[in-house]
């Protein structure tokens, strides 16, 4: 018997889509039970979907978002010393558009069709925003500034070797800028952190307490996987005691009791007594996301470090780390955006970020009852970053890719 | 077929090099943490530019024992000397042998977050402190004589199999060591790759370098080496030249080694 083979070719098959009709039957009424489903959770979808909009254009009242829209973003910062605020948001802009260029110095398009939707979002974003006209100039300046930087930054990676080096450095020296900036001193009027709030708070906290708890999580789980007996046993103890207490217990723990254990004068301001219980919180779960990648390294890699004479320190640096923490960055991002929203916690050791100045808001008469409205904005705001942040995530997994 | 190390062509004029020891071990004993005796006092002698090819049944010990030779394992009983210096368990010591001592392993070990080209030129930079010019040079060369040098960028998981083992061993060589430990280089490639990293065997051995292969190549055997061992359970049981080992071994445990793998 004689076999005919299809013939080769080099191109995989059309993928027959026969227009939208088929594709409703194929996914939606393949069979009678599936069709009865859809047509209800279409019916419901729509129901919820038309009283939500009834709600939010003729119940709501959307006053109470733009009669504070300041105290969302900056809280009770000086007015007068805002433009501190928006030299902060240029940097940051600045930044962004260089680093933003420079890792997509490589590709075929900058500003591809996302970016510019992005970019337009932005834009629509900082002409409609309920907020005086300079403040919507300065941020549409400053988007113009972030998509100029990338622009430039684009360029700068083509032509300067070893950009990336500097542009880490920037960052680095940026946050004392920002330090700087917010707080004041150094010929700048000071202002205390009482008077920072709303995002501009919530962000400030989270990015620390990311920044010290990663460095930390890291070494607590390299301590947990140590041949020293005692680092290994504090590492273990640390992280499971951490973990057997609830965050808030840390947070009231670092509000109401360091406190009476130091001298007046000693006592640190609430808000860093804040960043150190989420930094120590959030540091065991990051050990415990850090070691589950340490233990995926096959021995093997280990061994090989070892045969070409690589001590241990260099071995750990250089080849188990690199690796772990690839394995592990959507752990860690997930603990990183975990963080982020623990920071609404706060508000009930009276912090006024982003949720405790929106509690404030409420128990103002004049806007008491606008639960709905208040807490509906601030919600898109976190979701807005959490995305931002696995976004992210995705696009350093993907750019680390090895194996194809 | 690839060349390697034509620079010492001297050292195989002289056969198998100037009979200075490389490697001594005396009743080397070793047990596993759950008591197992897996070397019970083996001792053997590699000379310098010596091929050795060590053979057995799996969980002969042989591996176990060729990894002692670059402190992988430890072992309680006995002692190792490597090039001159008695490998204790002191970290410095052991440190320095393993610059002098290249290993190959069966599952290859690349580092996947590495290009090929950084797999070779990790340890001359941070082990040996070179200039990154002059490690990228020498990488180069090796990758070109293993034949992998238009892979250079690629990453370890975007290469073959083979491919993969003769990046290994270009990495090992980076270091320049004195002797090459090969752990089972071929068992885990597919049948078609395994001639390749063979090939790249053959010429590092014709180039005089001391090599102490554990393999159940036997072509490979007859061909390269200088001496066979057999071990089974823990002790060295035969110790011979390909042509007797293959053809009239003595040891009735050689004997029925051979008929299992013939």
């Amino acid at each position: 018997m004689t076999t005919t083979f299809p013939p080769s070719s080099s191109a995989p098959p059309a993928s027959n889509s026969g227009g939208l009709m088929a594709w409703l039957r194929k996914n939606l009424f393949n069979n009678w039970l599936n069709g009865i489903l859809t047509v209800a959770i279409s019916a419901m979808l729509v129901w919820v979907g038309m009283s939500f909009l009834e709600w939010a254009f003729t119940v709501a009242q959307w006053s109470v978002i733009p009669a504070n829209w300041q105290l969302y973003f900056v809280g009770r910062y000086p007015n007068d010393q805002y433009w501190r605020l928006w030299a902060i948001f240029g940097l940051v802009a600045i930044l962004s558009g260089l680093s933003w260029g420079i890792l997509a110095r490589n590709t075929a398009q900058l500003f591809t069709k996302t970016a510019l939707i992005c970019l337009g979002l932005l834009g629509v974003f900082g002409v409609i925003m309920p907020a005086p006209l300079t403040s919507r100039l300065l941020f549409l300046g400053a988007v113009i500034l972030l998509a100029a930087a990338a622009w430039g930054g684009r360029q700068l990676g083509h032509s300067v070797a070893g950009i990336g080096r500097w542009i880490s450095f920037a960052w680095i020296a940026s946050f004392f800028v920002v330090m700087w900036l917010l707080a004041g001193g150094f010929g700048l009027e000071s202002v205390s952190t009482g008077n920072w709030g709303g995002l501009l708070l919530t962000l400030f906290i989270s990015v620390v307490s990311i920044l010290l708890c990663f460095p930390m999580g890291v070494l607590l789980a390299l301590g947990r996987q140590s041949s020293l007996p005692v680092v290994r046993l504090l590492s273990v103890l640390y992280i499971e005691i951490i973990r057997g207490v609830p965050l808030i217990a840390i947070l009231f723990i670092g509000q109401n009791m360091i406190p009476l254990f130091l001298p007046q004068g000693m006592r640190p301001d609430n808000v860093y007594r804040a960043i150190l219980g989420l930094t120590l919180f959030s540091a065991a779960y990051l050990a415990e996301n850090v070691r589950g990648g340490l233990q995926a390294i096959p021995r093997g890699q280990m061994e090989a470090a070892h045969a070409l004479g690589l001590n241990p320190a260099l071995t750990t640096m250089l080849i188990i780390l690199p690796q772990a923490l690839k394995i592990s960055i959507p752990a860690i991002v997930g603990q990183f955006i975990s963080l982020f929203q623990d920071t609404t916690l706060l508000s009930i050791v009276s912090i006024l970020e982003l949720l405790g100045i929106s509690r404030s808001i409420l128990a103002n008469p004049s806007f008491i009852g606008r639960y709905w409205e208040v807490y509906l904005f601030i919600g898109v705001i976190y979701w807005l970053f959490c995305y931002l942040m696995s976004i992210g995530s995705r696009r350093i997994e993907a750019s680390l890719n090895t194996e194809h | 077929m690839t060349q390697i190390g034509t620079e010492t062509v001297q050292d195989t004029m002289n056969g198998s090099g100037d009979d200075k020891p490389m490697i001594i071990a005396q009743d080397v004993e070793k047990w596993y943490d759950n008591n197992f005796h897996v070397l019970r006092g083996v001792s053997m002698t590699v000379t310098k530019g010596e091929v050795l090819v060590v053979m057995g049944p799996s969980g002969s010990g042989k591996s176990t024992f060729i990894r002692t030779f670059n402190a992988l394992e430890s072992y309680q009983k006995g002692k190792i000397f490597v090039d001159g210096i008695l490998l204790s368990h002191d970290v410095k010591n052991i440190e320095t042998i393993r610059q002098e001592v290249g290993m190959v392993f069966q599952q290859f070990n690349l580092f996947p977050h590495l290009s090929v080209l950084q797999n070779v030129m990790l340890a001359p930079i941070w082990v040996r402190r070179w200039p990154k010019a002059r490690a990228e040079e020498v990488a180069l060369q090796l990758l070109e004589r293993v034949g992998i040098l238009e892979q250079a960028k690629k990453f370890p998981g975007q290469l073959s199999g083979g491919q993969q083992q003769r990046v290994a061993i270009a990495r090992a060589l980076a270091m320049q060591p004195k002797i090459m430990l090969f752990d089972e280089p071929t068992s885990a490639l597919d049948p078609e790759m395994v001639r390749e990293v063979l090939d790249v065997m053959r010429s590092l051995a014709d180039s005089g370098m001391t090599m102490v292969v554990v393999t159940h190549e036997v072509g490979f055997a007859r061909e390269v080496a200088d001496r066979v061992v057999l071990m089974a359970d823990g002790l060295l049981v035969e110790e011979a030249t390909p042509e007797v080992f293959f053809n009239s071994p003595t040891e009735e445990r050689t004997k029925k080694f051979l008929s299992q793998i013939l």
